[in-house]
């Protein structure tokens, strides 16, 4: 199993209200993060891997039995979808666990995925022309 | 920009740069032909002024030239209530022709045709640091710009047969490109309001943006867009484009409206779904087509309610009577953003932080919307009047 990641290509992303909302510009979905997946989202853009994320939200939220598997689950979550990609580690990258709030309750991460802008690009698909095509002469 | 297009890519492969350039070339061909501008001797023979169209467009100096009147009747006329007259040069300079009235072709495609089925419109993109060239293989629309310079060019096969998507957001693509430049987000939402200050009104299409914007200005409120607007983010300013709105059949019927307020080219398919009409909005409520005005909050019309106990119809409208709810900054965002910036196809992080920072300066509401268009205008005049 990879453990480290770096945000998608074609990923932009925005947290509001501890709520990350993050669009993909190569296909129109667009996805919500909230609970704990905020704090996920922000370490693994940060490089942590998988076990440092493990331990940090575990320093945090200490004895909550599902957070191993609540991460498990999200990183898949978020790899199907092209939200996160494999990755070398980052180098000299220095995982900062968010300073924890006092009695602060543990949520599980939520994700939820919208679809409903799929019609802009099955109606207006985009065609990327690069250098390398070019020049092809039209028929 | 280079004489010669080879040039540039001689230097570089910026092929959207030349063919940018060789486009601006055949503009300037065809103004020729058209208006009678001898390219060598630069004599006119219509007075000077001839074939511009110069606005005050979000604060800033636009001149719109054109090369044939179709042109100015059939595509830009949406911008006449724009008009403003500046000093000196323009900031952005927007020139359309099109081949049917001057007999000049754009230059060749370098890209590979593309086959656009019924009821699609894909678009070729090539991009660049300096230009960028977008082709519509189903309006067959072809933009370039270079937005750092300010400057575009736009062609139609046939100013006299402009399909109905072109004309619902007219030169929508060159305009987009340049006022990013500048600082302003095409935003896709309505903006209503009184006395200079009013709300964003969000979602995609579908949604009852339009029609609620409509009803807003039927009911004597200021609308500056029923579906784009310009977004100064950092004084929060909505900006007019075009004075035209699109409608349904079925909303047009609804909010009652003549006529004489409808485009003559009447009901035809949309890439989104059902027919629409364009609709003249100062011919249909007059004097309440502003320029601008300064946002206060979001609103998201919703034609099904989301809470419980509430009574839908079939089409999804509250018999209760509409019901202005306020949403968390987030559902705000995710109304607003990714219909904006899925469509921009540029900058999208750069536009998505905007839209960010718009929602957590204003507050976002849910409007869960009744049959009654004139009592779900009052509720956002009402929350207009709240704002102050």
């Amino acid at each position: 199993m990879p453990e480290h990641f770096r945000i998608g290509p074609g990923i932009v992303h925005e947290t509001v209200d501890g709520e990350v909302i993050a669009i993909d510009l190569d296909n129109g979905s667009y996805y919500s993060l909230a609970g704990s997946g905020p704090l996920v989202w922000e370490l693994l853009a940060q490089g942590a891997s998988e076990t440092e994320l493990r331990e940090a939200l575990e320093a945090r939220f200490g004895g909550v039995e599902t957070i191993a598997e609540d991460i498990a689950a999200l990183i898949q979550q978020l790899r199907e979808n092209g939200l996160v990609i494999e990755a070398e580690p980052a180098e000299g990258a220095v995982v900062v666990a968010p300073a924890s709030g006092e009695g602060e309750a543990y949520e599980a991460p939520r994700f939820e995925r919208y679809t409903d802008m799929k019609d802009y690009f099955l109606l207006d698909p985009i065609h990327e022309v690069d250098t390398a095509g070019w020049p092809r002469p039209a028929a | 920009m280079p004489a010669n297009p080879a040039a540039a890519e001689a230097t570089g492969p910026d092929l959207a740069a030349a063919y940018f350039d060789q486009l601006c070339e055949r503009f300037e061909q065809a103004a020729a032909a058209v208006h009678g501008v001898d390219p060598v001797t630069n004599t006119k023979s219509r007075p000077a002024g001839a074939g511009t169209l110069d606005l005050g467009m979000a604060g800033l100096p636009v001149r719109l030239r054109y090369a044939g009147d179709a042109l100015r009747a059939n595509l830009l006329s949406p911008f006449e209530h724009l008009a403003a007259g500046f000093a000196g040069d323009p900031v952005l300079t927007i020139s359309a022709f099109d081949t049917a009235s001057s007999g000049i072709e754009p230059p060749t495609s370098l890209w590979e045709p593309i086959e656009a089925a019924p009821g699609t419109n894909p678009v070729v993109r090539l991009g660049s640091e300096r230009a960028c060239v977008l082709a519509a293989a189903g309006s067959r629309a072809l933009t370039a710009a270079e937005p750092g310079a300010g400057e575009a060019v736009f062609h139609l096969p046939d100013a006299s047969a402009i399909p109905a998507s072109e004309r619902a957001g007219p030169i929508r693509e060159a305009l987009q490109l340049l006022m990013a430049a500048r600082g302003r987000l095409m935003t896709h939402a309505g903006a209503v309001g009184r006395d200079g200050r009013g709300v964003l009104l969000v979602g995609r299409g579908g949604s009852g943006k339009s029609t609620l914007a409509l009803s807003c200005a039927l009911a004597g409120m200021e609308i500056v867009g029923d579906d784009y607007v310009l977004l100064e983010p950092d004084s929060l300013t909505a900006h007019a484009m075009q004075s035209t709105a699109k409608l349904s059949e079925d909303s047009a019927e609804r909010l009652a409206v003549p006529s004489a307020a409808i485009d003559p080219a009447g009901f035809a398919p949309t890439l989104e779904g059902p027919a629409k009409a364009l609709v003249d909005i100062p011919t249909l409520a007059s004097d309440t087509l502003k320029r601008q005005l300064e946002i206060r909050a979001i609103v998201a019309p919703t034609l099904r309610a989301s809470r419980g106990g509430t009574i839908a119809t079939a089409d999804g409208l509250d018999e209760n009577g509409p019901s202005m709810r306020p949403i968390s900054a987030a559902e705000g965002l995710r109304a607003v953003a990714p219909s904006t910036i899925v469509q921009s196809g540029f900058g999208g992080g750069r536009s998505l932080a905007a839209l960010a920072d718009l929602v957590r300066r204003v507050p976002s509401y849910a409007l869960d919307l009744s049959p009654d268009p004139a009592a779900n205008a009052a509720a956002v005049d009402h929350l207009v009047a709240e704002l102050g």
